[in-house]
């Protein structure tokens, strides 16, 4: 793909934030400002751009952490923000360890089920139990996603090396 | 104790009956972050007969909930010892993600004094 073609794709499908390479927590404080004020630029709806915002933090910490591809400081991964007159989705794609996929897919279909009552109860059950073994952060990043999100689909695309890809929704 | 806000902190300051936060949570450590809060927090519950919190955040990532459930809990404990405390949640109108999250920790609140308060 030529420069001008990617810059083409880009701007056809509404993104208008996107990083891709080594994700770590000093480049998220370097980048999440202007994001911030973009989608809120975007939109002056202050729940919505919350809500984007959120989801877009949730999916970067989750390439920082659990990227299969990391560096020292962190994870090799893409995340994206778009909009378009339905409204915002959050993007992000990085390579994972194929013996997690299965949990993840359930954990994630389970997710995919709930209703927005069932989802706050399972964020407070896991707020009170503690993150589940091998999570990195406080365990609710997932459910967070599934609470702020309109909707939210997820893929694994070997590709030789399998890659999670998470796409959430954001809509009034 | 004072903290000034950073983009992914907030202001905070504790004095011996006040606690106030304000701004955006998701910090790069949420344990350097929140450990000297915790234990300057339980520091003053324990040296005074009332002590109040007022928190105004426009945002807190899942990391940090965890830290604000751990905050509650030491402030219920010590209401629940005889103190008295009380809480302010501040959120924007119409930012419902703040009020939600507002509510979701008033449910575990029995004994403090807590308000969600719109500003």
């Amino acid at each position: 793909m030529d420069s001008h073609d990617f810059h083409k794709l880009l701007l056809s499908r509404g993104t208008f934030f996107c990083y891709s390479g080594l994700l770590s927590e000093e480049v998220l404080s370097a980048i999440s400002g202007i994001v911030r004020e973009q989608v809120s630029d975007i939109d002056h709806d202050i729940d919505l751009t919350t809500r984007v915002f959120g989801i877009f933090i949730e999916q970067a910490q989750n390439i920082i952490r659990y990227s299969e591809e990391r560096l020292a400081e962190g994870g090799i991964g893409t995340v994206a923000i778009g909009h378009s007159k339905e409204g915002f989705v959050v993007e992000a794609i990085n390579p994972m360890n194929a013996d997690k996929m299965l949990s993840l897919k359930g954990n994630l279909e389970e997710l995919q089920k709930m209703e927005s009552k069932e989802l706050r109860k399972a964020y407070k059950q896991r707020l009170r139990e503690g993150p589940p073994e091998g999570s990195k952060g406080a365990g609710l990043g997932f459910i967070e996603i599934a609470r702020k999100s309109s909707k939210f689909e997820f893929d694994f695309v070997e590709s030789p090396e399998l890659l999670f890809v998470l796409k959430a929704w954001i809509v009034p | 104790m004072h903290l000034e806000a950073t983009n992914r902190t907030p202001e905070v300051s504790i004095s011996e009956s006040v606690l106030e936060m304000k701004g955006e949570c998701y910090p790069e450590d949420i344990t350097a972050f929140a450990e000297p809060i915790l234990e300057l927090l339980a520091e003053k519950l324990a040296a005074c007969d009332s002590f109040s919190v007022s928190l105004e955040l426009r945002y807190f990532n899942s990391s940090s909930a965890k830290f604000f459930f751990d905050f509650f809990e030491v402030l219920e404990e010590s209401a629940a010892d005889g103190k008295s405390i009380s809480i302010e949640w501040r959120y924007r109108a119409k930012d419902n993600s703040m009020k939600e999250a507002g509510e979701d920790f008033e449910e575990d609140m029995e004994e403090a004094d807590y308000q969600l308060v719109e500003i």
